[in-house]
């Protein structure tokens, strides 16, 4: 039985699962090993995952389950994603899909986002997770790395109304190199798929030497598509099997992405304390629209949002927002 | 206004710590701690060197400043054996690398240093699940022992009075007794708190697999050249003592180190008051540094997410709305600093003039973090 989450396209045997280890061959189709099993239930800000043009401000239960069908050489969570998930049973929660969303609601969550790892390799129980928050209204995101079949990005668009991305390289030898896949198409084929539903955003972790000579190639892609797609420049943190390599350069990075600002409106750069490229701008007159912390790996912060709605406060021209500024503190649930 | 340098490596912010916005200081003590951050870069929590990390740049700010007290945390041990299989032979190693790196400091710098053990660390044996409660709990990667719990139905009650693996439930009414508040003390208090028994801990926020936890200890060592203190909130009235006399002193916290793996001659002090101990973290770095116990404010299981809204002041100083006040920095009169690996709790524990610290999160390495709280004794 073949896999179709993914552009891997696995081979499931009957004892086998494939190479996430999250899915199996069951007697009516590819089925999930560990259905309703969560981990990092965590209140967070929209703007950590990030998101910065999403719901700016809102209070989001982040989620997370194991797993990935990727083999990223970098990988900042590879002591949850690179272990058989197997192992990881006991101290994950069980938590149905009415269970996750009540718990949101508890903590106030304007949304749930799904983070931490890949939503593809648990895409049957993200489904029924969809199904409950919409029925209260609660809106739900993701930040993917894109490898999704074209059949699971259309589910994945069901289920998520605000998507991140990530957009980590283009050649062949890089993907192969460092993501352990082939090449990018399918990742360009369904940022292009998705930004024609849903809110997209992307995020490309960029590796001085490595990837930064992409930058402009992405962008121009980017912009292709939509230029007012936000894009997130990330500083790689060395980590995992990468974590021996120097620390990416600030100063060289951000003279690169300054060419990019003139293809896409929104053109940020981050993951690291204090960084200077974290506020929106106008893209018609300039003007800081939304302000923002950049905690670095602690996550990002909104500070001030000075739209009207949607609007620029000084020119009146419309920023690109999907959702409205959220209320941090609104009130918790109780029943 | 506190000025912090926040250092990403080889790039450097000066920002209003209060504000968190970025500002402007050619001021002469801006410019000797962004030498320092730029001179030291840290190479991890888990990393061997990284309680070197402490000694080195405590060392080389100690020349440049010249302080009567310094406030050190060596904590690489403590993030290596609550994350990493480590055999019982690595584990002593590990412990003896920081008795190690606190006696580099203690010889080179001519300070007595005085050590505190933080607790002993055990396996962590039994994750609790509290997610299927109709009520809310509340609960963090860093604290592995307590837990908030709010709006609990009678259901959910009784299912904790009977837990396996719960030591108890306290109402908050049992914690303003036992630490002598009045009602207005409780607005950061949980309506209950859940103790976890010995080897439990609450499954939190994080994957990342918990190998060890503090046990947490009834008694934690104080090295014996400080002379005998009853309890941790004594701590700090015997050192600011010995200030007022002349000396110059250093208080080092060891984290994660117990009585029993003590590396230098000790003595022992309570760790708390009957059933609550501290666990390694804010509140215990707190009750050293104030002498008070800081339970009303920061306690397990407290909804610090109410507070992390927009304009929240201190954005790069965690949940903390403020700064505590009456820390031993603050108390006094003379030079100081604090170094440590600890994450924030150097700036936000200490009220030292200049404090120098990981900004590091969940073990993800952002770089440094000083604060200068005081230039006016630098002139
Ligand atoms: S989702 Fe998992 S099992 Fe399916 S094709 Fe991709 S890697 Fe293979």
């Amino acid at each position: 039985m073949e896999c179709g989450f993914c552009e891997r396209r696995c081979r499931l045997g009957p004892e086998g699962y494939g190479y996430c280890r999250m899915y199996r061959a069951g007697e009516t189709g590819v089925e999930e090993r560990f259905p309703d099993r969560w981990c990092a239930t965590a209140v967070s800000r929209v703007e950590t995952v990030p998101f910065y043009h999403a719901w700016p401000g809102a209070r989001c239960l982040i989620i997370g389950t194991a797993g990935c069908n990727f083999e990223c050489r970098y990988c900042s969570n590879a002591e949850v994603v690179k272990v058989d998930p197997a192992g990881l049973t006991d101290i994950m929660l069980e938590l149905s899909p009415k269970a996750l969303v009540d718990k949101a609601r508890k903590h106030g969550c304007h949304a749930i986002v799904f983070s931490v790892n890949e939503p593809t390799v648990s895409l049957p129980s993200l489904e029924q997770v969809a199904r409950e928050a919409r029925a209260v209204g609660m809106p739900m995101g993701c930040l993917t790395n894109g490898y999704a079949t074209v059949e699971a990005t259309e589910r994945l668009a069901k289920v998520f109304s605000f998507v991140n991305v990530s957009l980590k390289g283009l050649s062949p030898e890089f993907c192969q190199e460092f993501l352990g896949v082939p090449d990018a198409g399918p990742i360009l084929r369904n940022i292009a798929a998705l930004a024609r539903k849903v809110h997209v955003e992307v995020t490309t972790p960029v590796i001085e030497g490595t990837n930064d000579h992409e930058l402009d190639a992405m962008a121009a892609f980017l912009a292709d598509i939509r230029r007012d797609i936000p894009w997130h420049v990330f500083r790689l943190l060395p980590e995992y099997k990468m974590q021996r390599e120097d620390y990416p350069s600030i100063e060289a990075i951000s003279a690169r992405i300054e060419d990019c600002g003139r293809r896409l409106d929104y053109v940020y750069f981050h993951n690291f304390i204090g960084s200077r490229w974290v506020n929106t701008h106008c893209p018609s007159c300039g003007t800081v629209v939304i302000e923002r912390h950049s905690l670095g790996c602690g996550g990002d912060k909104l500070d001030t949002f000075h739209c009207h709605g949607d609007l620029c406060p000084s020119c009146g021209a419309r920023i690109a927002l999907c959702g409205s500024h959220m209320a941090w503190n609104i009130k918790e649930a109780t029943a | 206004m506190s000025l912090a340098i926040l250092d990403a490596r080889q790039w450097q912010q000066v920002v209003d710590l209060q504000s968190g916005r970025p500002t402007e200081s050619d001021a002469p003590a801006t410019e000797m701690v962004k030498g320092l951050l730029d001179r030291h870069p840290f190479p991890g929590d888990r990393d061997r060197g990284s309680n070197a990390w402490v000694t080195d740049t405590a060392l080389d700010l100690i020349d440049r400043y010249a302080p009567g007290f310094a406030f050190l945390s060596y904590s690489q041990q403590y993030y290596s054996c609550r994350y990493s299989p480590l055999s019982p032979e690595e584990r002593r190693e590990h412990v003896a690398g920081a008795f190690a790196e606190a006696a580099r400091f203690a010889a080179a710098s001519g300070m007595t240093t005085v050590l505190v053990g933080t607790g002993e660390l055990v396996p962590a044996k039994t994750p609790i699940d509290l997610e299927n409660l109709d009520g809310l709990a509340v609960t963090s990667n860093w604290c592995a022992h307590y837990a908030g719990l709010y709006d609990l139905s009678a259901r959910d009650y009784d299912a904790l009075r009977h837990h396996p693996s719960l030591s108890r439930i306290v109402s908050k009414q049992d914690i303003l007794d036992l630490f002598g508040g009045g009602p207005a003390d409780g607005a950061r208090l949980p309506e209950y708190m859940a103790v976890a028994a010995t080897g439990g801990y609450f499954k939190g926020t994080s994957l990342r697999r918990l190998l060890m936890i503090p046990e947490p200890s009834t008694v934690i060592p104080v090295s014996a050249n400080l002379g005998p203190v009853a309890s941790l909130t004594d701590i700090r009235a015997q050192i600011l003592s010995r200030l007022a006399a002349g000396e110059r002193m250093a208080l080092a916290l060891v984290e994660g180190v117990g009585c029993a793996e003590f590396g230098v001659p000790a003595t022992s002090c309570a760790n708390g008051l009957d059933w609550f101990r501290y666990e390694p973290g804010d509140a215990q770095f707190l009750a050293i540094s104030t002498g008070q116990h800081p339970i009303f404010q920061h306690n397990g299981g407290y909804r610090y997410y109410l507070d992390d809204d927009e304009h929240k002041p201190y954005p790069f100083s965690g949940y903390f709305t403020e700064l505590p006040p009456d820390t031993i920095g603050e108390a006094y009169s003379g030079r100081s600093i604090a170094v440590g690996n600890r994450s924030m709790f150097m700036h936000v524990c200490t009220g030292c003039d200049v404090t120098c610290e990981c900004f590091a999160r969940n073990l993800y390495n952002q770089g440094l973090m000083a604060v200068i709280h005081r230039q006016d004794k630098m002139e």
